[in-house]
């Protein structure tokens, strides 16, 4: 069985695009909730998400076309394109066949699906975008990726709601560990869009400009968008080329709630962290850091942190929500948890959970990290996801040693 | 390690088992059922390869079925079928080690543009119904078989279209071998509507067809009844610059995985094997599932295979003998699975 690690990040957030900018915004708690641009959210009382302006997908992709493809297929393939940069990758690939992509999604292309309603309400079924639909199939964002990279091996996207850029990290590195592949790039992308938007809001579960994870008076989540990507290799292919390595996957957990499609199941995620902890081989008292899901509505963040209190019992090691400074970034978000996770370790910081006033009396175990990043030194970090239809997952890292 | 087939579970404009299919692939005709009066919204056709009754409240009850869209309701059933048909009760001592891996395309096209079309046209653009959101994610039929059949494992979604069963198949083997899971159901799921039957029209990719085949696969030794067929190996690539040549890759990948001589292949199921003239003999049997059932999208794979699973049941002479199932996209995906099966499991799974 292979070692896997962490040799590049590629960030594409409202906090910022690439590694750099991304790891100053995360040191300095930065936010990306912003009026929304992408489509007119006048007639909506909430009109804050976390969206990615500065993203010009033509000026990072080298190899698609980028009229070819929907926006989260072009997030998926720039955030690839820079953590393969990140990562000092030798493009082309001596061996393509063994690299291969692992995207995960909520909502695929979801911009291009409301063009095709656009067109639908203007004329009728019959004057639906014929590039559109072929655009709208969820599998064209690992596809995207593989093309952009030239990588020839597995490419697939995993459409597991906001836990699927974890399944897609624990997917790409069973594939890695069992020898099946040398390299993977593995994470997510969705599109801020108007029915994700509307079905947030009418579910009572958006807040109107501030996500405040873990906060007493937290009021729900603002939606947001981005790519995510992580260079992950075998430990032996990355000291073959002299690449350097970040962190190392420790392994990962999944389950099913089989409960709610919308409500989170204390027990149920309690027992994927132990899922995950022992995948990883490691005790609860190793973890320094939990990278939360934090979505910051009462119900996610009460189920969550009583999970946390049950594996983790009086040692509660310091959480954090990266969701108050991107806003909840949907099937990207445990990927942008992942590269969070990685950075902490790397760099020897706890990011912040910003946004946050007052503590939660029903939450006195939980250190949320407030406002302001930490110096510390994290060996394990543990990066939570779940997702509705009860789909939780789980992902481990650690200090290389 | 590999995976066995238990069970299976079919719901399909050919009849509801996997021999029902495979009479169809055989007649090589069109299936057709009149499908003009099952939409409020006009239909580029007047038939189509269609389920022609699917009574959702007769077959899942009453409770809890009053939202459910058409691809999840044909999922949960298949589901359930395929644990029956495998003979295995979900119970307090397993639930946590059966899980659920189904292919999809964009889930359920019809609720997501439905839902979205509310924002448009209502008065206010949030009055949109919030029972409805869940369906909007691609991940809802799998969910919703879970909480239906109360299964707590690996529960996954995985994005492919026409290659969308077998991506599903992949991932399924290696939680299995991974032992992450006991027994997995792997299926695919698609169905009909107004925006499928458009979509297929406008994109020239034929009549839209619509169904739901799911298989219990068991980790090898955890199966409690007959085994239909061994999963040996799947392999997928990505070759948009030349798909002929990239399934033949994989073909040759998952063979030699399998520890299988292509020459032993004696059947290909799946619509893109003419690719594959150079790397199977050439008198290995074709089931090639669109001409019968329409453009299935990420329910053609798994039709492909319970056509094969049908084919091992007829006729005792193929008994072990492996067959592959193949899938190309028009992107560039490609993938081959091998499998291997016996007359063993009888054919008639209602």
């Amino acid at each position: 069985m292979h070692r896997v690690v962490v040799t590049g990040l590629g960030p594409v957030s409202g906090i910022g695009i690439g590694v750099d900018e991304f790891t100053d915004g995360l040191r300095r708690g930065r936010s990306a909730a912003a009026p929304i641009t992408s489509f007119d959210a006048s007639g909506f009382p909430h009109r804050y998400a976390g969206e990615v302006p500065a993203f010009r997908p033509a000026e990072v992709l080298r190899r698609v076309r980028v009229e070819q493809w929907g926006r989260s297929a072009l997030l998926a393939a720039a955030a690839a394109r820079l953590a393969a940069t990140d990562a000092g990758l030798p493009l082309p690939l001596a061996d393509p066949g063994r690299a291969g992509a692992v995207i995960g999604t909520t909502s695929g292309e979801s911009t291009v699906v409301e063009q095709l309603v656009a067109d639908l309400v203007a004329g009728g079924y019959p004057s639906m975008s014929v590039d559109s639909l072929r655009q709208a199939p969820a599998e064209r964002l690992a596809y995207a990726v593989s093309a952009e990279l030239g990588l020839a091996g597995e490419s697939v996207t995993l459409t597991t709601a906001c836990s699927a850029s974890n399944y897609a990290i624990g997917y790409a590195y069973d594939l890695l560990h069992t020898g099946e592949a040398d390299v993977m790039v593995a994470g997510g992308a969705d599109s801020v869009c108007r029915w994700a938007h509307a079905g947030f809001f009418r579910l009572g579960a958006l807040t109107e400009r501030q996500c405040r994870p873990f906060d007493r008076d937290r009021s729900g989540i603002l939606t947001g968008e981005g790519g995510a990507a992580l260079v992950l290799e075998t430990l032996d292919h990355a000291v073959a080329r002299g690449a350097r390595i970040y962190a190392e996957v420790l392994g990962h957990g999944l389950n099913c709630d089989a409960h709610h499609m919308v409500a989170p199941n204390e027990d149920s995620i309690a027992a994927c962290m132990r899922l995950a902890l022992d995948n990883a081989g490691i005790k609860p008292v190793d973890v320094d850091y939990v990278s939360t899901h934090g979505t910051g509505t009462p119900a996610n963040d009460l189920c969550e942190a009583r999970a946390i209190r049950a594996v983790f019992g009086d040692r509660v090691p310091p959480v954090s929500s990266i969701k108050s400074m991107l806003g909840h970034t949907m099937g990207a978000a445990s990927g942008f948890g992942a590269i969070a996770t990685t950075l902490a370790i790397r760099h020897g910081f706890l990011p912040p959970t910003i946004n946050w006033a007052n503590p939660d009396p029903e939450l006195p175990w939980i250190d949320p990290v407030p406002n302001v990043a930490r110096p510390a030194t994290v060996r394990v970090a543990q990066n939570n996801g779940f997702a509705f239809g009860g789909n939780n997952a789980i992902t481990i890292f650690g200090a290389i040693r | 390690m590999s995976g066995v087939v238990t069970g299976c579970g079919v719901v399909s404009a050919a009849g509801d088992s996997v021999a029902d299919v495979l009479t169809a692939i055989r007649a090589g005709a069109a299936v057709r059922a009149d499908v003009r009066d099952r939409f409020a919204e006009p239909l580029p056709e007047v038939e189509a390869p269609a389920i022609a009754d699917f009574d959702v409240r007769g077959l899942l009850g009453r409770k809890g079925t009053s939202f459910l869209d058409r691809a999840t309701a044909l999922a949960m059933v298949a589901c359930g079928r395929a644990l029956a048909d495998g003979e295995l009760t979900p119970d307090d001592d397993n639930r946590h080690r059966i899980g659920v891996v189904l292919g999809t395309t964009t889930g359920s096209l019809k609720s997501t543009m439905d839902f979205s079309r509310e924002t448009l046209v209502q008065e206010k653009p949030y009055l949109v119904n919030p029972v409805l959101f869940p369906n909007t994610v691609m991940n809802c039929a799998a969910g919703q078989a879970a909480i239906r059949h109360g299964l707590r494992g690996v529960n996954a979604t995985v994005a492919g279209g026409p290659l969308a069963f077998l991506y599903a198949l992949r991932y399924a083997l290696n939680a299995i071998r991974r032992g992450y899971a006991d027994a997995l159901l792997v299926g695919g799921v698609e169905e009909y509507t107004p925006n499928t039957a458009w979509a297929a029209r406008l994109t020239d990719a034929g009549p839209a067809g619509e169904a739901s085949a799911v298989y219990l696969l068991r980790r090898r030794g955890a199966e409690a009844t007959g085994a239909r067929a061994e999963v040996l190996s799947v392999a997928t690539g990505f070759a948009p610059d030349d798909a002929d040549a990239g399934l033949a890759g994989c073909a040759r990948r998952a063979l030699a995985t399998a520890g299988v001589r292509a020459a032993d292949v004696w059947a290909l199921a799946g619509d893109d094997g003419d690719g594959l003239r150079d790397a199977v003999p050439a008198t290995a049997e074709r089931l090639p599932v669109r001409p019968a059932l329409g453009d299935c999208q990420a329910a053609a794979g798994a039709l492909a295979f319970g056509a094969l699973l049908a084919r091992y049941a007829e006729e005792p002479a193929s008994a072990g003998r492996p067959a592959l199932v193949t899938g190309r996209s028009r992107d560039g995906g490609v993938a081959a699975a091998v499998v291997r099966g016996w007359a063993g499991g009888g054919d008639d799974h209602r």
